[in-house]
């Protein structure tokens, strides 16, 4: 009963949404952004320079309407949704660009903010009609670690914890979770349930998935997010769950500490991430995908492995397609995907046609699924901000391209040769230490001092995949 | 048959093996060609004169130009014996006139070089493109793009906004493309406007000329002074022979350019004619001779740029068309 009512429920939802897009694009207002990226893949750094970038218009060359001259200006205007924290913009930038730079804090709420943009129209009738138009560029940010919660919607609590526990047993990660598992082997799911029981295995488990996200390999799929970063639901017993073995019949007795848990589960996905995914991704029109793909090389193949599932995972929570007339019915579509390979500014300019194909071939699967339903595709490597300098330099009779830049944590500049990329995903074995070891930058000091803008390596042609056809 | 198997000795049975570091990879020439877009501007090499004629005109002005040159010198003689006054006046007027075909010719030779010079550079370009480009062969051609255009007043703030948005960071396709963008756009949109004229003046020109012989005239003085006007703009005013040469070019070319939007040519600009002759015979014909005007800017235009025109971005019949339509409500 209360199944179908949902299931309505969601349909009607759905196809407002959709309405809601269509009106939108037909009154030419408002898009949505959808900047999607697993924790440090660098989104509020993303969102910073391009608002940095689309305030000041200096350094974007690829955007059309800014090399066609119909660019008039922006500004940052309150966003729609009041109850939403507004983002930090002016913190953000202060912190990149301050006398000491330092990237950003790890994002720990939800926030929105709303970036107006006028231009003059390039096509003859909407110029004589208006003259100047505004496009409303709505983008939200939000902790990364959220985002792999998504896939657990369409899970069931059996499910999910036969593949959490099967994760949990596997190499990289059996060793941290141990005390979980070893806890969870203690007691019998069966039992009557108990509170204190019940927080103590969730408190342990979130011990364990805390010591993932801390560990050298950097493993991203880290399910529930909200257990790592709780946002304002801190202490709420909708987060004392964790995977449990399955039932020896399927179904937990009524009153049973599994049956608590399977309630929670269910409570969690309802409460709190159909709420974010209809809040804050159900209506987007163009999505990013930030992957950190030299992270996930500096960890090996399980490193890319796991940013391949945790990826795949997600992107299968949003609604691609194409824009048609008649789509809305079925609901609010992305038609436009860009994948971007960030912090490209962190190996030499030579090897940003490697790092774009590496991309692409690790996420292949994904890239053509999403281009048979409709949606435009394109990937590439970009640096929000680029803090380093491309020079050569003599090794040994041979040139070298290098970069150089300011190393975290160092006051000094250093010239450094990052290494080559390698071609492929596959075969990079999990004993990479020796072979990739791409240094982390912070940002140099001065960055945007000459008011144009943030420097950044194809922002422009980002924003112009994504938003440029709107400003036509 | 049966017998050359029976004779092919035991070591060629089928499955064989071979040292891998002998084997070297299958040679480029099987491997299919690259392909060669017509509608981008990889124009055709031009053609070389026939050996035979070329030997002939040569021999023949160099006969001329002996001849030319025995008569000079026997009138100044003749003009020395009656007066060295008029002799030596026929000799500062032979002077001069040396003098100034040397100019001349040196003009031309200077405008002949730089319209060779936009070429060569085009078609480097063009190659770079194909075979992605290195950022450092793009950089070259970026600064030799520059350089043309050093001396140009207009284009100092393009070449300012090119300078500072190239960064160390873009490969050489991205170069390429932004000196395209920056550096080129206010040209092809000058281009652009000047083509858009010629052709509004031809079609008004044959639409009001009395004469068939007029009309004749008319397209081809405008026609001429347009790619005049697109080269000078673009490279160089181009001397006589300059002229001849681009113009013979364009000939060759002109069914490439301007046929980039799906499913128009010449008949659909016929077509279009034939429409505006329903209402009036003259004003089809002007609207025919418009376009073809303007067919032949946008030869000129893809004949005189230093850059190949990206495959987005190439100048389309489609406004100069929307405009020759508005040209009857205008006039009547």
């Amino acid at each position: 009963m209360a199944d179908w009512l949902t299931r309505i429920e969601e349909g009607s939802a759905r196809v407002v949404d959709g309405a809601a897009q269509v009106a939108a694009r037909l009154a030419g207002g408002t898009l949505r952004l959808g900047v999607t990226g697993l924790r440090r893949a660098g989104k509020t750094v993303f969102i910073t320079s391009t608002l940095n970038n689309l305030l000041l218009a200096g350094r974007l060359p690829f955007l059309d309407v800014l090399a066609q001259g119909r660019y008039i200006g922006a500004q940052l205007r309150p966003q729609p949704d009041g109850a939403i924290p507004r983002f930090d913009y002016e913190n953000h930038l202060a912190a990149l660009t301050g006398p000491a730079p330092a990237w950003p804090q790890a994002t720990r709420a939800v926030s929105e903010i709303r970036i107006a943009l006028r231009y003059r129209p390039a096509g003859l009738v909407r110029r004589r009609l208006g003259g100047v138009a505004t496009l409303n560029l709505d983008i939200i940010d939000y902790p990364g670690e959220w985002l792999l919660d998504l896939p657990m919607l369409r899970q069931e609590f059996g499910d999910w914890s036969v593949q959490t526990l099967e994760l949990a047993s596997t190499r990289p990660r059996h060793d941290l979770a141990r005390p979980w598992l070893e806890a969870l082997d203690t007691i019998d799911p069966a039992m009557a349930a108990d509170e204190a029981t019940a927080r103590q295995l969730a408190s342990l488990y979130t011990q364990f998935l805390r010591q993932c996200r801390a560990s050298r390999i950097g493993l991203s799929l880290l399910q529930p997010g909200r257990f790592l970063e709780p946002g304002e639901m801190e202490g709420a017993p909708i987060l004392t769950f964790c995977p449990l073995p399955p039932a020896p019949d399927g179904r937990w007795r009524n009153g049973s500490l599994g049956a608590l848990m399977q309630d929670r589960f269910e409570g969690y996905k309802d409460k709190v991430i159909r709420r974010f995914f209809r809040d804050h991704f159900a209506r987007i029109d163009r999505q990013i995908v930030l992957v950190d793909l030299l992270s996930a090389i500096n960890a090996g193949e399980p490193g890319m492995e796991d940013l391949r599932r945790s990826l795949s995972a997600t992107l299968e929570s949003f609604r691609h397609g194409t824009g048609g007339w008649l789509d809305w019915l079925g609901g609010a579509r992305v038609d436009r995907v860009l994948f971007a390979a960030t912090k490209a500014d962190h190996v030499a300019a030579p090897q940003h046609a490697t790092l774009t194909g590496l991309l692409e071939t690790l996420m292949a699967d994904r890239l053509r699924h999403i281009r048979f339903e409709g949606a435009a595709v394109k990937s590439l490597s970009l640096a929000a901000v680029k803090c380093t300098d491309n020079v050569l330099t003599e090794h040994e009779g041979r040139q070298l391209a290098c970069i150089q830049g300011f190393p975290l944590g160092r006051t000094e500049p250093l010239v450094l040769f990052p290494g080559e990329l390698p071609d492929s995903h596959l075969g990079l074995g999990d004993a990479v230490a020796d072979r990739f070891r791409f240094t982390d930058f912070q940002p140099p000091p001065g960055l945007g001092r000459d008011g144009r803008g943030l420097p950044n390596i194809r922002l422009d042609q980002a924003l112009e995949f994504l938003i440029g056809d709107r400003l036509a | 048959m049966s017998r050359t198997e029976d004779k092919a000795p035991p070591a060629w049975v089928p499955p064989m093996e071979f040292d891998p570091a002998s084997a070297r990879p299958l040679p480029a020439e099987l491997e299919p060609d690259a392909p060669t877009s017509l509608a981008g501007d990889i124009l055709p090499p031009p053609r070389r004169g026939k050996g035979a004629a070329r030997l002939l005109l040569l021999s023949l002005a160099a006969l001329l130009l002996a001849a030319l040159g025995f008569d000079t010198a026997d009138l100044i003689n003749r003009a020395f014996n009656w007066s060295p006054w008029a002799g030596s006046a026929l000799a500062g007027l032979l002077g001069l006139a040396v003098a100034s075909l040397g100019w001349l010719t040196g003009r031309e030779a200077l405008a002949w070089r730089r319209l060779r010079r936009v070429d060569d550079l085009r078609q480097r370009a063009a190659a770079l493109l194909a075979g992605g480009a290195t950022g450092k062969e793009a950089a070259v051609l970026r600064d030799a793009v520059a350089d043309l255009y050093a001396g140009r007043r207009d284009l100092a703030p393009a070449r300012h906004a090119l300078a500072s948005a190239v960064t160390d960071a873009h490969d050489g396709r991205e170069m390429l493309a932004l000196t395209d963008r920056i550096l080129l756009t206010p040209l092809d949109s000058a281009a652009y406007r000047l083509v858009l004229a010629a052709s509004r003046d031809v079609a008004v020109g044959t639409a009001l000329s009395p004469a068939a012989l007029l009309d004749v005239a008319l397209v081809l003085w405008r026609n001429m002074k347009l790619v005049r006007e697109i080269a000078a703009l673009y490279a160089a005013r181009p001397g006589l022979f300059g002229s001849a040469r681009l113009v013979r070019r364009m000939a060759e070319n002109v069914g490439v350019a301007g046929m980039v939007e799906g499913g128009d040519g010449l008949l659909v600009d016929a077509l279009g004619g034939t429409v505006a002759a329903a209402i009036s015979a003259r004003l089809g014909q002007g609207m025919v001779n418009g376009l073809l005007t303007a067919r032949i800017g946008l030869a000129a235009m893809h004949l005189c740029r230093p850059l190949p025109f990206a495959a987005d971005r190439q100048p389309g019949l489609n406004d100069i068309r929307k405009e020759l339509l508005r040209l009857p409500q205008k006039i009547l």
